[in-house]
């Protein structure tokens, strides 16, 4: 009787067992990571990754092939020889572009939309569009219709066409389009509004329309070369929308702020004033000479001088020994870091949109300025934004206008002047590397000598990068890479 | 129950008045078989460690107190024999040779005692007393050289630092590959938790330190899958079986045992550097340099050190060896037990103080058990232990660049290391670089402090249900918390600002296991043993981790995160996993020659998808005896035993591995970076990403299928003894993190992929030579090889890393067609021939190709062998082990070689030299390379940091145990209240010879875990030597 009570109570047990467990094993949901967060909690990673997609290590290839900056050491060392592979810029495909801004917009997309917080879903358009751009201007063409949806099972997405990406094709949603798209959100009623989540404008709509139009601006521009019509078509419709719809104050700029304190600097400061890697990096002497030439007084703003004996810069491809000691080696100024780092990184200036409707001016058809706007009068207006960015006063501006009405003054042929206006869009873009290297390869200047020493695939100027190794390995959309000597599609001469 | 545990208690210590008087005993022994006497039979008092050998004639004479019961008479090759005492004093005896072979008896899986040679699988049994009293606190360590089949290194010789453990090879990509840890029954955290980055921080200690090696009876190491997996999934490692001293042997009496020792510890295998040539570069004194490539001495009489101090010129020869300190280790335990197998208690208390050889390190340990076991009258028996222990670990962080141990292999030979002040009245580091700190600076103002409290107990209430069922339930629990604090100096190299983080965490794995045994004799038919076991497992395991992580210190030595204004790297991770088992074996036994086990097991986890959370393994395995079926018994061959066995073991995944997340937001890396929340404008901003890893809800369990087979002979009356073994292990549908294309936005996919496979030989032989009266020599040889091999990662994956902390460019990997972890990294450009390739512009070898197996870590083969030597009370016994191959990639030699600090730099400085190799004179057309380069050029060229220079033959002989113990002869302790009493000398890693390795090559700065054959400027090894003492009352 006993020993049947037992045997019965055991298997009593071992039902209840059987039956606890479904509940007893529900514990797999992570306590550690969220898996749906609200747009604000992505805006601000957004815009951090589109910031060093920019200006990290693209911009230090990009301003080292643009005479900016001389590689000492390190990476930047090759850049200078011209020297880049698969190798290179692993990290900003893999956790800056694809896998760090353009996810986080989709994300941040996908959530605003899910409820109407449309002012999200709008910045990330704009933002996800000007994102792809830095990755089909540096690579050419790239993913970007299957781009992003590994967690739908896309796990190889194909490569689309540069055209494509710009033009629009088949199931590809032009650039274009995608600004409009975002601006068109903009434009709508929103269940929420950025604040301080959003560390470019701290949620003044109103100047991310004008950077989504100043953008539309940018694109134009950048495949005028090969898409004239389409460019100035472009250019048109901004225009329309009048003086107002885009960014025409240095305030409006589209800069992504960082902080002060340690894991919140901008990268351009962190790699050259607190990293290991801060000597691998010096001014060009070629751009202390350009701007010397031009008596420009940006430059004494632009570029530190520690040593009281004058700057101490580096020709681009030398490999001699390095000036000792390096505390005494010219560097970007906080004008271009901000103090102890803060930034801003600069996406969209007042300048650049000035020196564009000026180029556009000269050299598409149409184009349909503002009332009294020429492209003398804005090619000035870039110059003055620029300096008055720099931190010149207004006297001081005025007066070099006085003094050098030589280089303030457009003149010459069509070809002479865009060499003037780009020369100084390239003197206002110290510090964003891409951007100068993006109108040197489209328009050819300014005019850079070649390096010492080059070596590179033929001895000449890197016009794109080559695809990255890992991504050639993992995905096999991608055949064998263009090599960095080939020139992407709206690179037309 | 608590009352009654009280009343032994005192009862026992009532029981130590007994002891006092005692009688003499005295007898012959001889061969039941031709009445030979035999000597060197052992004599013992049952239950206590009394005894004694007989003598050439085979004589005996022993003191036993008035309460001793009962003799043990054993010797090997012999049946045992236990006769009762009575009145009688004197005793003829006749030992029978043992036809079962040496009948041991061996803790199997879920404690289930068994005759070893009923067993179908390898197991290998380790007793105390080749643990205890050998100058190595640490288990593992204790253990090494010592199992077939078993493969371990420690990391360093650093207090605490953690030791690697494998059974039989690594079966998982990416898993935990150390084998599970039970102690008496209890399934015991061997974790590794890092604070820091592997590649830099200081050691951590894994958890199975946290055992003091006195306290164990015996280790058990089931070295397979076949052998282990009633235990479930983790067990495709293997298992490491403990049982600790709990007093079980006695009948009736009360024992004390008291041990102590202490040892010394100091540096081994420094290599040795020139005294020749001071810092400096190409001949020219240069105060800021980590180079000896300056003038010699006698060429200068004075310098000016980089802080504008004239010293004189001259080599420092000690300079980095005195840095190091003598370490010591001073170890006390005290045992009380009581009682008879059935009625039982004991009380230990152990403490253990360890100092290191590097300034500021140090391990403590002290624990408390009480356990128990009860019968009652009405069949029920209890069972449990309580362990409490504290285990205290200072360590300093390591590795490359700034630290100290990063710093001593960079230390120009002419610098005055330890005379000269290394701070300054702020407590600034003063150094000849000043971008990194002096060593003892860094010692000082930078620790890594870990507190662990671990509890872990468990018990079990069973009943005889008949005479042939048996129903228990065991609950077992092991929680710890270790809490550290790491703090980092305003100043330090590694955090200019300092760093103080506050770093918690929380272990805790609870299991609930009902088992009903049945065992019927003749079932069936006459000579058919059958027993059967079914049992239900319920396995809960938590974790936490909660970090502080505190910056921008303003207030100096203020260890507080109060003191900090950037906390952005804070963070908190919490785990649980549940497991429910079902398990059962049936165990066949006919007429002792001819068994079969049969094992499964389902288990149901909580981490994989709720749909296919189920999983079945079986497992089954066989022994035959033909010496006992056949009758074949003889004087030459005693015993023979063949055996199989196959199994399979199912592996579930981590916890939270099938959704896809979001994570805090950071960009960049050690050239820039930022980590959300970010500080904008004043204002903290938090930002979020989605992970970088696309869970899957599709995950099954990851499975290993293993085979063996193995012979056991027994020769000369089991005077020789061989166990050897073949297996063979095949691991598939691995759980892994699978690259997917970068631009899907995503960096890895969970999946199951893959396969590997081990293939391996363990051989054990035992002999005893030389056995005459009072003297006797045994030997123990152990040999093992195995292969790994990887034979798929995943379709179009050629090689994958390791997870973990990697240097760009030397990534510890796994690559399809090459063993577990070998080393991805530059290897030097060779011809066709295999000659390396010589610039011929300037001498050195031209550029090397990156993304090339440089190293592997595994080695060919590992051995090992003890000798004991015994004459009357003295036994002296010595562990000599080699492992041959494998390799090991060294930052420490690579910076001394550059630096021109190690000796074999000064040979011939002044004279130029040609590195070996080829020159390309045309296309496929080569010279010799005839160019002459410097010294300083030629060590250089041949390896830098990141390149296959760095790798070296890791082959290496240790005399690794040495111990000389003497007992005190009974006689002699008739008028003490001692029962027994042994004093002894003991040594550990007293010497080795590395033929290809400057340093001792047996590191693993990384730490435990799947990466390993890396000396990243990790803390050196030790030697360790000392006395000890052990006293029963």
């Amino acid at each position: 009787m006993k020993k049947r009570t037992l045997i019965y109570s055991l298997v009593l047990l071992l039902a209840v067992a059987f039956a606890g467990c479904k509940k007893y094993l529900d514990v797999n949901d992570t306590p550690n990571n969220p898996t749906n967060v609200p747009p604000s909690l992505l805006l601000s990673s957004g815009l951090a990754g589109s910031a060093f997609s920019n200006a990290n290590e693209l911009n230090r290839f990009a301003a080292v092939i643009t005479d900016y900056l001389t590689g000492a050491g390190g990476s930047p060392a090759a850049y200078d020889i011209y020297n880049t592979n698969g190798a290179d810029f692993g990290n900003q495909w893999r956790f800056e572009i694809y896998g760090g801004a353009l996810i986080v917009y989709k994300k941040m997309i996908d959530a605003a939309d899910a409820v109407d917080a449309k002012t999200y879903s709008g910045i990330g358009k704009i933002m996800m569009a000007y994102t792809f751009s830095i990755a089909t201007d540096t690579w050419g063409d790239v993913p970007y219709s299957e781009a992003l949806q590994g967690d739908l099972e896309l796990i190889t997405p194909r490569i689309d066409a540069q055209e494509n990406i710009y033009k629009g094709g088949e199931g590809i949603q032009s650039l274009f389009d995608m600004v409009r798209e975002g601006l068109a959100d903009l434009e709508m009623e929103s269940t929420s509004t950025p604040g301080n989540d959003d560390i470019a404008y701290g949620g003044d709509v109103a100047a991310w329309k004008k950077a989504g139009n100043t953008l539309l601006l940018k694109f134009a521009m950048q495949i005028s070369e090969r898409e004239p019509a389409l460019a100035a078509s472009v250019i048109n419709e901004v225009l329309a929308k009048g003086t107002g719809a885009y960014i025409t104050t240095n305030a409006g700029n589209l800069g992504i702020n960082f902080g002060a304190s340690t894991g919140s600097q901008n990268p351009v400061y962190f790699y050259i004033y607190e990293s290991s890697f801060r000597n691998d990096l010096i001014v060009s002497s070629r751009y202390v000479s350009r701007l010397q030439a031009l008596d420009d007084p940006r430059l004494e703003k632009f570029v530190t001088q520690p040593d009281t004996a004058g700057y101490v810069t580096l020709d681009n491809g030398y490999r001699g020994t390095l000036p000792q000691p390096t505390s005494n080696w010219s560097r970007w100024s906080t004008v271009i870091t901000g103090a102890n780092g803060v930034g801003p990184v600069k996406l969209l200036t007042n300048a650049q949109r000035a020196f564009i409707l000026a180029e556009a001016e000269l050299t598409l058809p149409g184009i349909n300025l503002p009332a009294g706007a020429t492209a003398q009068s804005l090619y000035e207006e870039g110059i003055r934004a620029s300096m008055l960015d720099a931190g010149l006063t207004a006297t001081e501006i005025d007066n070099y206008f006085a003094a050098r009405p030589d280089v303030v003054t457009l003149s010459g042929s069509t070809e002479q002047q865009v060499a003037k206006i780009i020369e100084q869009k390239y003197i206002a873009w110290t510090g964003n590397g891409l951007e100068a290297w993006n109108d040197w390869r489209r328009t050819g200047y300014p005019v850079l000598p070649e390096h010492d020493n080059a070596v590179g695939v033929d001895g000449t100027r890197p016009v794109r990068a080559q695809y990255i190794d890992q991504e050639v390995s993992r995905n096999p959309a991608f055949t064998p890479s263009p090599l960095p000597n080939v020139k992407v599609w709206w690179d037309a001469n | 129950m608590k009352k009654s545990l009280l009343l032994w208690l005192f009862m026992a210590l009532g029981v130590v008045q007994a002891l006092a008087q005692t009688r003499t005993i005295t007898g012959k022994i001889t061969d039941a078989k031709d009445g030979a006497p035999l000597p060197g039979v052992t004599i013992s008092i049952k239950g206590t460690n009394t005894g004694t050998l007989t003598g050439p004639d085979g004589n005996f004479r022993l003191e036993a107190g008035q309460d001793a019961q009962a003799l043990v008479v054993s010797f090997i090759g012999y049946e045992t024999q236990e006769v009762s005492l009575g009145n009688r004093t004197n005793f003829s005896l006749q030992l029978k040779t043992d036809t079962k072979s040496l009948q041991e008896i061996v803790v199997t899986a879920q404690g289930i005692v068994r005759d070893k040679r009923s067993l179908g699988y390898a197991t290998q049994n380790v007793t105390g007393d080749e643990l205890s009293q050998k100058s190595e606190p640490n288990v593992l360590n204790a253990l090494a050289g010592k199992v077939a089949g078993v493969n371990i290194v420690g990391s360093s010789g650093a207090p605490g630092a953690s030791t690697n453990i494998f059974i039989r090879g690594i079966t998982s990509f990416t898993g935990n590959n150390q084998p599970l840890i039970v102690v008496d029954g209890i399934i015991f955290s061997n974790d590794l938790d890092a604070t820091e980055n592997t590649l830099f921080g200081s050691q951590p200690a894994n958890r199975l330190a946290d055992i003091s090696p006195e306290s164990i009876e015996s280790i058990n190491i089931l070295k397979g899958p076949a052998a282990a997996a009633l235990y479930g999934s983790r067990a495709s490692n293997g298992a490491i079986v403990i049982t600790t001293k709990r007093g079980q042997q006695l009948t009736g009496k009360t024992e004390v045992t008291f041990t102590s020792s202490v040892n010394f510890q100091q540096v081994s295998g420094w290599p040795k550097l020139q005294n020749q040539y001071g810092q400096g570069i190409n001949n020219d004194f240069i105060n800021t340099t980590t180079s000896s490539w300056g003038p010699a001495f006698g060429t200068l009489d004075s310098v000016t050190t980089s802080w504008g101090e004239r010293v004189p010129y001259r080599a420092y020869p000690d300079n980095v060896k005195d840095f190091f300190k003598t370490g010591h280790i001073i170890q006390n335990g005290l045992q009380l037990a009581s009682g008879t197998a059935d009625n039982n208690i004991s009380l230990s208390v152990s403490s253990m103080f360890q100092n290191g050889v590097i300034p500021s390190t140090k391990f403590d340990r002290n624990s408390i058990q009480l356990a128990g076991n009860k019968k009652l009258e009405n069949g029920i028996t209890f069972n449990a232990s309580i362990n409490y222990v504290r285990s205290v670990q200072g360590g300093v962080p390591q590795g490359n660049g700034g630290s100290a141990a990063g710093q001593l292999t960079r230390i120009p030979r002419s610098f005055d290391l330890i005379g000269m002040p290394y701070q300054d009245a702020n407590k600034q580091s003063i150094y000849y670089n000043p971008s990194q700190n002096h060593p003892l600076w860094s010692t000082e103002h930078e620790r890594l402090t870990s507190k662990v409290d671990r509890v872990f107990g468990n018990f079990i209430i069973g009943r005889d249900i008949t005479d042939w069922l048996n129903v228990s339930y065991r609950v077992t629990a092991d929680v710890y918390t270790d809490r550290r604090k790491l703090f980092l100096e305003i100043g330090a190299a590694r955090a200019p600002t300092g760093q103080v983080v506050e770093d918690q965490f929380f272990r805790s794995e609870l299991n609930g296991d009902l088992m009903i045994r049945a065992h019927k004799d003749n079932l069936f038919t006459q000579g058919l043993n059958v027993s059967g076991l079914l049992g239900h497992n319920l396995n809960q395991r938590d974790f936490q981790n909660s970090t502080v992580f505190a910056e921008e210190l303003t207030i100096p030595d203020f260890q507080n995160p109060s003191n900090a204004s950037v906390f952005s790297q804070s963070a908190e991770v919490t785990e649980r996993r549940r497991l429910v088992g079902y398990y059962g074996q049936l165990n066949f036994n006919y007429k002792d020659y001819l068994y079969l086990e049969l094992t499964g097991r389902l288990d149901q986890s909580s981490t994989l998808p709720k749909d296919k959370n189920k999983y079945f393994y079986p497992a089954a395995s066989f022994s035959f005896v033909p010496t006992t079926a056949f009758k074949l018994e003889s004087d030459v061959l005693s015993y023979l035993k063949v055996r199989g066995a196959i199994a399979r073991v199912g592996n579930d995944a981590d916890p939270y591995l099938l959704q896809t997340v979001f994570a805090k937001a950071g960009f960049g890396n050690n050239l820039a970076s930022i980590s959300f929340p970010i500080s904008v404008g004043g204002g903290s901003i938090p930002g979020f990403q989605p992970s970088t890893r696309i869970g899957s809800n599709t995950l099954t369990p990851e499975f290993t299928t293993s085979y063996e087979g193995g012979l056991n002979i027994g020769l000369f009356r089991n005077r020789v003894s061989l166990d050897a073994t073949y297996f063979y292990t095949r691991s598939s549908d691995m759980i892994f993190n699978v690259n997917v294309s970068n631009s899907s936005g995503f960096d890895t996919r969970t999946t199951n992929v893959g396969l590997m496979t081990n293939k391996g030989i363990e051989l054990l032989l035992n002999a005893t030579p030389v056995r005459v009266s009072d003297f006797s020599w045994d030997v123990s040889v152990n040999f093992t090889r195995i292969r790994n091999m990887v034979k798929e990662i995943a379709p179009g994956i050629e090689s994958s890393a390791i997870p973990g902390n990697a240097f760009i460019g030397i990534q510890p990997s796994i690559a399809v067609d090459q063993p577990y972890g070998v080393i991805i990294g530059t290897k030097f450009r060779r011809n066709d021939n295999g000659e390396l390739l010589v610039n011929g512009a300037t001498g050195v070898y031209v550029p090397g190709e990156a993304g090339q197996v440089i190293a592997d870590p595994n080695p060919d083969w590992l051995g090992g062998i003890t000798n004991t030597l015994r004459y009357k009370g003295l036994s002296l016994s010595f562990l000599v082990d080699t492992r041959q191959g494998g390799d090991i990639y060294s930052f420490g030699m690579v910076d001394l070689k550059n630096t021109g600090a190690l000796e074999i730099t000064a040979a011939d400085r002044d004279q130029p030299r040609i590195l070996p190799g080829v020159i390309e004179v045309a296309d496929k057309q080569y010279i010799p390379n005839n160019i002459q380069i410097s010294a300083q050029t030629y060590w250089g060229a041949l390896g830098g940091l990141a390149s296959e220079g760095a790798v070296f033959d890791a082959t290496v002989y240790r005399l690794r145990e040495i111990s000389l113990n003497y007992a005190l002869p009974s006689q002699l302790l008739n008028k003490t209240p001692f029962g027994g009493l042994s004093v002894g000398l003991s040594a550990h890693n007293l010497l080795f010879y590395a033929p290809h390795f400057p340093g001792d090559p047996e590191t693993n700065s990384q730490g435990a875990g799947n990466i390993r054959g890396f000396d990243y400027n990790g803390a050196p090894n030790v030697r360790s030597y000392g006395a000890n003492l052990r006293a029963t009352f």
